[in-house]
């Protein structure tokens, strides 16, 4: 085994943010006029659909499991909006987002039910979830029409300057928040990423606990698909899926370890950044697009490697 | 042949061993007996290279060695039959025998099964075993597993050119008595080859098997006789320690049970570990379980927690049937479990002091708005002061804790959910002899609120200073209850027998 360094708990709790300032100030240093408030907004524009998915997925991660299934969700849930928008208005929006609460509630229940590994369990549920995407969308983006855009204003459309997408986040990033510092739920999550067998013992109810994390994954996916499409106008059956990677990356740079019991959707917002400033960052220095992804493979390998207190795993799976 | 020296172990600052010695001569039979906790596991965990001592020396025919694993130990002739069935379920008994060793059979990169079957059989000839080596693990019967590892142990004469000691740890526990017959003749026919040392609780079968036996009791050797000149009553005198402390445990806060019965059982039963078990259990009382390992009693606390689910008979809290299915609703009928693993199921480790005290009663530190953190705080100093917690605020995470602490850590969070019963598994495990006392004090206090308490403990002295009454266990059925009012504790020889 390598031995990478080990920060101590409390350097672990702020590295994420000294990371990303210091990629901010680094970014700004290389590419003078880039540090706007315009360019700050663009950027923020661009993490908000990144950062959502990965929210979702921050609160599976924190249990200790992982949902594989969510660019799946979020790729329905925007061709379930262009589909039903010229048909049922603004309806289109609850009924995307119910598709991704009960898919995720699926997956939720097949992994708690019977016993499944979460990964094998949204593994699978992400292909059902993908066949299931291009039988709908006949294996082709579906444009969202001239007339039904005005619809799409609370995500796509801006305020004085200001991008609703970036409201969206927010809203997004409270109601996590909330979730996870105000209610049982939050608590129970951290709890049973820490120790299931303590919890359990508790009188923790630790099955539907877990299920309602999956769900909530599938919410902020569906939710995040609709985001999508409404940034690109159409709907598009594997428009997420190259989304997996930076999500996860953004979970484990902000500093849930992926082994559960820390982290949260705040973090993620910061591991979102990060992994968006990065990403700007290459776009201006001229990596290719193929290269980012590389080097995305890298961070987060990098990023699990330091967050994750190696001393205490016994074994690795 | 092997000889521990002044041989010393800590954990934090729990001392299991302070300076043990004991030597093992050639083609001899060393027994170790001693109650739980007394250092015997400890004490084959450094033989075996499995942990280090902190202090003291390993001799092997003389010379010190170090024994920084398993493997190291086996170079040297030392191998461990493992308590634990160790055996790889799905791997065949031939792959099982030679695990780790199989370069051996490399024959051009490839395993030459041929070479390692006749090899497995030669072996398995050796402790008497007629099976096929190709078999799964898995489908052997316990006994025929524990012969395979036995075989696995001698399987070393061929890699090692001295005479061999074999660490049985426990190996009856879970055989019939035929089996135990059949091992106890193969390990007297393999003298001429092996030294062995032999750990069991049962003291009849390490007097029967043994040419010398030692006795130990809290981390250090009390005494050393021949087997011959031994019976299973002297041994258990040595082993728990002549003086009666009596208020160790506090007997002169023991007052009477209340009326009201707080857990009624009945005809209890699950297959493979225990049947017909019933009992009341009364407010306030502490109804002391003792066994030992396979009696069936740590089946039954799981049961009695809703773990897992009985196959016969029923349950009664208040009058109302009690059957649950999961802990959580074991935990709203009022019960608590102090588990014996503190450290993976008592305790959130790297959560805050104040996070575990809240875990079972989350609604003791919500506000309207939401989970208040203020309140928390408040909640787990109020329990810091009340039990006396050396931490140093809130917020600590359980881990940094000492054992002591983290238990009443646990005691907090089920006086916080309000619970009526709690199950005690081995409360005082691991901790030291101060912080004993305090879980004693606390075992008094909730008794006087009327919490009812089933207690299994680490030792059986334990058992009988803590109990108003006594269940015990073996086999799977009640063998006997006792009485222990205080002032009129049972011997403790009396109970053993009800045993054994």
């Amino acid at each position: 085994m390598i031995a990478l360094p080990a920060p101590g708990p409390r350097l672990r709790a702020v590295l994420p943010l000294l990371v990303l300032l210091g990629l901010i100030v680094a970014l700004a240093v290389a590419v003078p006029n880039l540090a706007s408030p315009a360019t700050l907004l663009l950027l923020l524009a661009d993490t908000a659909t990144l950062f959502v998915l990965a929210a979702g997925l921050s609160f599976v991660i924190v249990l200790g499991s992982i949902d594989l299934g969510v660019p799946a969700t979020a790729s329905l849930a925007g061709v379930v909006t262009a589909l039903l928008l010229p048909g049922w208005g603004t309806w289109a929006f609850p009924a995307a987002l119910g598709m991704g609460l009960l898919m995720g509630t699926v997956t939720g229940l097949v992994h708690v039910g019977l016993r499944v590994p979460s990964f094998i369990a949204s593994l699978a549920a992400g292909g059902v979830t993908g066949g299931l995407t291009l039988w709908l969308s006949d294996a082709q983006a579906v444009t969202i029409g001239q007339q039904d855009r005005a619809r799409l204003d609370w995500v796509a459309g801006e305020t004085v300057g200001l991008p609703h997408i970036v409201g969206v986040a927010m809203a997004a990033l409270l109601l996590g928040w909330g979730l996870q510092r105000l209610t049982p739920f939050g608590r129970f999550s951290l709890a049973i990423g820490a120790s299931e067998a303590a919890t359990t013992a508790s009188g923790v109810r630790v099955g539907r606990h877990k299920v309602l994390a999956f769900a909530l994954a599938g919410l902020f996916a569906a939710l995040a698909g609709i985001m999508l499409a409404a940034r690109l106008t159409s709907g598009s059956p594997t428009g997420a899926s190259q989304l997996l990677l930076p999500a996860i990356a953004a979970v484990i740079v902000g500093g849930t370890a992926i082994t559960g019991g820390t982290g949260g959707v705040v973090p993620t917002a910061v591991g979102a950044l990060t992994v968006s400033v990065a990403r700007l960052g290459m776009t201006f220095l001229g990596v290719d697009a193929f290269a980012q992804q590389i080097l995305f493979g890298v961070i987060l390998v990098s990023a699990v490697a330091i967050t994750t207190d190696r001393a205490s795993v016994v074994a690795t799976k | 042949m092997l000889i521990g020296e002044n041989l010393r172990k800590s954990y934090g600052n729990v001392e299991a061993l302070r300076g043990v010695s004991l030597e093992v001569r050639p083609g001899e039979v060393v027994g170790l007996v001693g109650e739980n906790g007394a250092g015997k596991s400890t004490l084959m965990r450094l033989l075996a290279g499995t942990q280090r001592p902190t202090g003291g020396r390993i001799l092997r025919d003389g010379q010190p060695v170090t024994l920084a694993s398993p493997r190291d130990a086996n170079a040297l002739g030392i191998a461990m039959v493992f308590q634990e069935q160790s055996l790889i379920p799905n791997l065949s008994v031939a792959e099982n025998l030679f695990l780790g060793q199989d370069r051996g059979f490399v024959r051009s990169g490839l395993i030459d099964r041929r070479a390692m079957r006749e090899a497995a059989l030669r072996h398995l000839a050796k402790v008497g075993l007629d099976v096929n080596p190709g078999r799964r693990a898995g489908e052997l019967s316990f006994a025929q597993r524990q012969m395979v590892e036995l075989a696995k142990a001698l399987a070393l004469e061929d890699r090692v050119e001295r005479d061999l000691v074999i660490l049985l740890d426990e190996p009856t526990s879970v055989l019939e008595q035929a089996e135990i017959d059949l091992l106890f003749a193969r390990v007297r026919a393999l003298r001429s080859r092996a030294s062995f040392i032999f750990v069991s609780h049962r003291l009849d079968e390490v007097l029967a098997i043994s040419d010398r036996v030692y006795v130990m009791r809290d981390g250090a050797m009390v005494a050393e006789a021949q087997a011959s000149e031994m019976t299973p009553t002297e041994l258990h005198r040595m082993m728990v320690g002549r003086g009666v402390r009596t208020e160790y445990y506090l007997e002169s806060r023991q007052a009477p049970p209340r009326e009201e019965v707080a857990l009624s059982v009945r005809g209890l039963g699950k297959r493979k570990a225990f049947q017909d078990v019933s009992f009341d259990l009364h407010q306030g009382e502490v109804l002391g379980l003792a066994g030992v390992i396979g009696s069936g009693r740590e089946d039954l606390i799981r049961i009695l927690f809703g773990f897992e689910r009985p196959d016969a008979g029923r349950m009664d809290i208040g009058g109302r049937v009690y059957a649950p299915r999961s802990p959580a609703e074991a935990v709203a009928r009022g019960l608590g479990f102090v588990p014996s693993e503190r450290r993976t199921e008592g305790l959130v480790m790297t959560l805050p002091l104040g996070a575990n005290i809240t875990l079972a009663r989350i609604r003791a530190a919500m506000a309207p708005w939401g989970l208040s953190r203020r309140r928390e705080r408040a909640l787990a100093r109020e329990w810091i002061d009340r039990l006396a917690i050396r931490a140093p605020s809130p917020d600590t995470p359980c881990r940094h804790l000492s054992g002591g602490n983290q238990q009443k850590v646990v005691l907090a969070k089920w006086r916080t959910a309000g619970s009526r019963l709690l199950i005690l598994d081995h409360p005082t495990r691991g901790i030291d002899v101060g912080a004993k006392e305090e879980v004693f004090r606390l075992v008094r206090d909730l008794s006087d609120e009327g919490v009812a308490i089933l207690l299994v403990a680490d030792t059986l002295e334990e058992t009988i200073g803590l109990s108003h009454r006594m269940l015990v266990m073996r086999d799977g059925v009640v063998s006997a209850e006792l009485p222990a009012p205080a002032g009129g504790k049972p011997d403790q020889v009396r109970v053993v027998e009800h045993m054994v």
